[in-house]
């Protein structure tokens, strides 16, 4: 037990001298801090080898490491998603905690970069209370984390992680996201257009230079012209994330006239985007998606007609959520709390947190109620199916999530102050994923206009 | 032809006399007190936040929304009045006949204060405040509709250099500056007192910092970060410019607008490092900026 407590000192103590090193954050990596990463690395190693995870004993508490933006222009999308997990681990711990025992959060912000997001995870995961890591939001800090969770052997839950890179090679044990990914929440907006909008010719694109914005264009345009071969894309623009001007990004599209605008931006860009774009014009002359739309719904004043979706199944007034007492009940604790309805990104966290929780259950009840280890938590996550606030998460074979996704448009709704999503429709998840192990491009270049024709259409989900 | 031009030019220009905002208070600073302001982005960013904040008052007591054109200058102002003497004469006049890097390790301590100061007092969330935009309306022009908003930035533009250009040519405390910037010692022997040309010069620079991003938030919003970001784009046009040249910081605003611009139109992938590429093209052609020149080292 001493070692091990010398061990985790030291461990701080260098990952303390690591956050002295973050001056040099967006510069290259100083030989000394790769030197200090490195030791850090090792002694976590050390430190989770060494550690008694096999315990049996229920602990004083339990340790979650948290990581979303709660700084810098992502903040607008990450803040939603802490509050939720504040409100949820309130709520938890006055019911007792997870199986009896209190649940203590350790939130790290994701706007220090990579290089200090894997400090951080080293750091709690070399603390053996910190049993799960909810990390994190961006699918760059996902990509980074993934191959350490799996070395360090962490369960790791991407609360938020869209990425379909993510799973693709079918070989993780410990990184699972019970979430939808870029695939199906890009697909599921190129069939909602085609069937609001079949005589589509030119799409424009204006997504955040990085891999989300990326792969989300690539997806979108893949899937469009397998369904509709003709379609034409006039204009790419990637503008860099958190740009806070989009003045001539909006004169580009608007001088190339296309029928239709797709956009993922996010976060205070897409509040950004929308207040520019607003008064020049664009969502008058042309169709626009917002495929994170609605996390600005309470902030902006969007126009009716905005094609809007929440990358799954977490709209907290969908049929399913208001028929779900324990939705509302949450909705209402969010809005009394922080003034605001939860967005999308609150509901994934929440779900991901009942996700934890259910994985916590199972892993008990698989072992005699004994308290799990890190590997038999990450061992009932596998293959599980969790009720959710807004619907269910099936956990496949390679540890993606499959959740449905509903996509509507902005429509005027008497009983509140801003726009609400109707003409709601909502395809099952796994009509819009791939089998396990195919590649998704390949696979959505064999799609069909019959394949559209054979889901739901826009208003059959009320 | 026109249709395709009219708009790269307009673009150009609004988005030159935003980055001509952003940089021209470092390039002040810069040529009378040969400090280069680390802080300067903050400086901006406050003047942002501090413009938000005052609109937000004025629409929540209900006063007439043109109060908010005079709120975009005195939040410059009164950024100004309290940061300029405050850092010039608490900081930065310990760096004078210092090496550049204590300058710069200096001035970034203060940018890493007062960014955590921002978060402190405006929080992490973004800052949006557009009655001005809105007030002032749109214009269609070559079928793409304009905010006039952005017309009246590129006048706000041309009126600061018009305005630099005849406070030193054409006042006492521009020919006091102008003293000051050509020999300091000379100037002090004959009387002049430079610590207050100092002072004057500083906060004049504070003034067009803050200015800049007054005038930015109503299109922009504002959030943590912005600074970073402004800093290091400020930087970029003074040194196409030649540091301390304000005309030439006008020049490079222009060359890095169009920069920008020329590459959304036509190579959208590398929008953002245009203006560095810009940069990198005119250092490799005059390693001082277009407009500046090999200065003689005293020892």
């Amino acid at each position: 037990m001493a070692l091990k407590g010398i061990s985790i000192v030291a461990a701080r103590c260098l990952s303390s001298l690591d956050l002295l090193f973050r001056l040099d954050r967006g510069l290259p990596q100083s030989n000394l801090r790769l030197v200090v990463d490195g030791l850090v690395g090792a002694l976590a190693i050390g430190v989770v080898a060494t550690t008694p995870v096999a315990a049996q004993e229920k602990p004083s508490s339990l340790g979650l490491g948290i990581f979303t933006f709660t700084s810098g222009p992502a903040a607008a999308y990450g803040m939603p998603g802490k509050n939720a997990a504040d409100l949820m681990i309130d709520e938890m711990n006055a019911k007792g905690g997870i199986e009896g025992v209190p649940v203590k959060a350790t939130y790290v912000d994701e706007a220090q970069g990579a290089q200090g997001v894997i400090a951080e995870y080293r750091r709690l995961a070399a603390d053996a209370q910190n049993q799960v890591m909810v990390a994190a939001l961006s699918s760059a800090n996902c990509l980074a984390l993934a191959p350490l969770a799996e070395q360090l052997e962490v369960p790791t839950v991407g609360w938020n992680c869209d990425t379909h890179q993510l799973l693709m090679d079918g070989k993780s044990k410990y990184v699972f996201r019970p979430n939808g990914n870029t695939v199906p929440e890009f697909i599921a907006y190129a069939i909602y257009l085609l069937d609001r909008k079949p005589g589509v010719k030119t799409v424009a694109i204006i997504n955040p230079d990085y891999a989300f914005g990326h792969d989300a264009a690539k997806i979108f345009t893949a899937a469009l012209k397998a369904l509709k071969p003709d379609v034409e894309i006039v204009a790419e623009l990637y503008p860099k994330l958190g740009a806070p001007n989009y003045q001539t990004e909006i004169s580009r599209l608007a001088t190339a006239r296309p029928d239709v605008v797709f956009s993922n931006l996010w976060g205070a860009d897409l509040e950004n985007f929308v207040r520019q774009a607003a008064p020049r014009g664009i969502f008058t002359s042309s169709q626009v998606i917002l495929a994170l739309g609605e996390t600005v719904l309470q902030r902006v004043p969007l126009p009716d007609g905005v094609i809007v979706g929440v990358l799954g199944d977490g709209w907290w007034m969908s049929p399913d959520a208001k028929a779900n007492p324990e939705t509302v009940k949450f909705a209402e604790a969010y809005k009394t709390r922080f003034g605001e309805y939860p967005v999308f990104p609150s509901i994934k966290m929440a779900n991901t947190l009942i996700y934890v929780k259910a994985a916590y259950k199972a892993a008990m009840l698989k072992n005699g109620g004994k308290w799990p280890t890190r590997a038999e938590l990450a061992d009932a996550m596998k293959d599980s199916k969790v009720t959710t606030l807004t619907g269910t998460v099936q956990t496949r074979a390679d540890n993606d999530g499959v959740v449905d996704q509903i996509v509507g448009v902005t429509v005027k709704a008497p009983a509140q102050q801003f726009p609400v999503i109707g003409d709601m429709v909502r395809y099952k998840g796994s009509s819009l994923m791939p089998q396990v192990g195919q590649d998704p491009l390949a696979w959505i270049a064999t799609l069909k206009p019959e394949f559209a024709k054979s889901l739901p259409k826009p208003g059959s989900y009320k | 032809m026109l249709n395709a031009i009219i708009p790269l030019l307009l673009d150009s220009l609004a988005s030159a006399a935003l980055i001509f905002f952003a940089a021209v208070g470092m390039t002040l600073v810069f040529s009378v007190l040969r400090v280069l302001n680390v802080a300067h982005g903050s400086l901006y960013s406050i003047g942002g936040y501090v413009a938000a904040s005052i609109c937000l008052f004025i629409a929540s007591r209900q006063l007439s929304p043109y109060l908010s054109f005079a709120a975009l200058l005195f939040s410059a102002v009164f950024v100004a009045a309290i940061f300029g003497p405050l850092i010039e004469r608490g900081l930065v006049r310990w760096t004078y006949g210092k090496s550049e890097a204590v300058q710069i390790l200096i001035t970034f301590g203060l940018f890493l204060v007062l960014e955590d100061l921002q978060r402190l007092i405006f929080g992490v969330q973004s800052f949006y405040e557009d009655t001005p935009m809105r007030l002032l309306g749109t214009t269609s022009i070559g079928g793409v509709v304009y905010l006039n908003y952005q017309i009246f930035l590129i006048g706000m533009a041309v009126l600061v250099v018009v305005g630099l250009r005849l406070l030193i040519n054409h006042t006492r405390l521009g020919r006091l500056i102008t003293a000051v910037v050509t020999d300091r010692e000379m100037a002090q022997s004959i009387g002049i007192d430079t610590n207050r040309i100092f002072i004057l010069a500083f906060s004049l620079g504070v003034f067009l910092a803050a200015l800049g991003g007054a005038l930015a938030t109503p299109t922009s919003g504002i959030a943590p970060g912005l600074g970073a970001d402004t800093m290091v784009l400020a930087f970029a046009v003074a040194a196409i410019g030649g540091l301390g040249q304000i005309e030439g910081a006008a020049v490079a605003s222009l060359i890095v607008g169009l920069a920008r611009v020329l590459a959304i139109y036509l190579a959208p992938s590398l929008d953002a490092v245009a203006p560095y590429a810009a940069m990198l093209v005119v250092l490799l052609i005059r390693p001082y900026g277009l407009f500046g020149s090999v200065t003689a080292r005293r020892i």
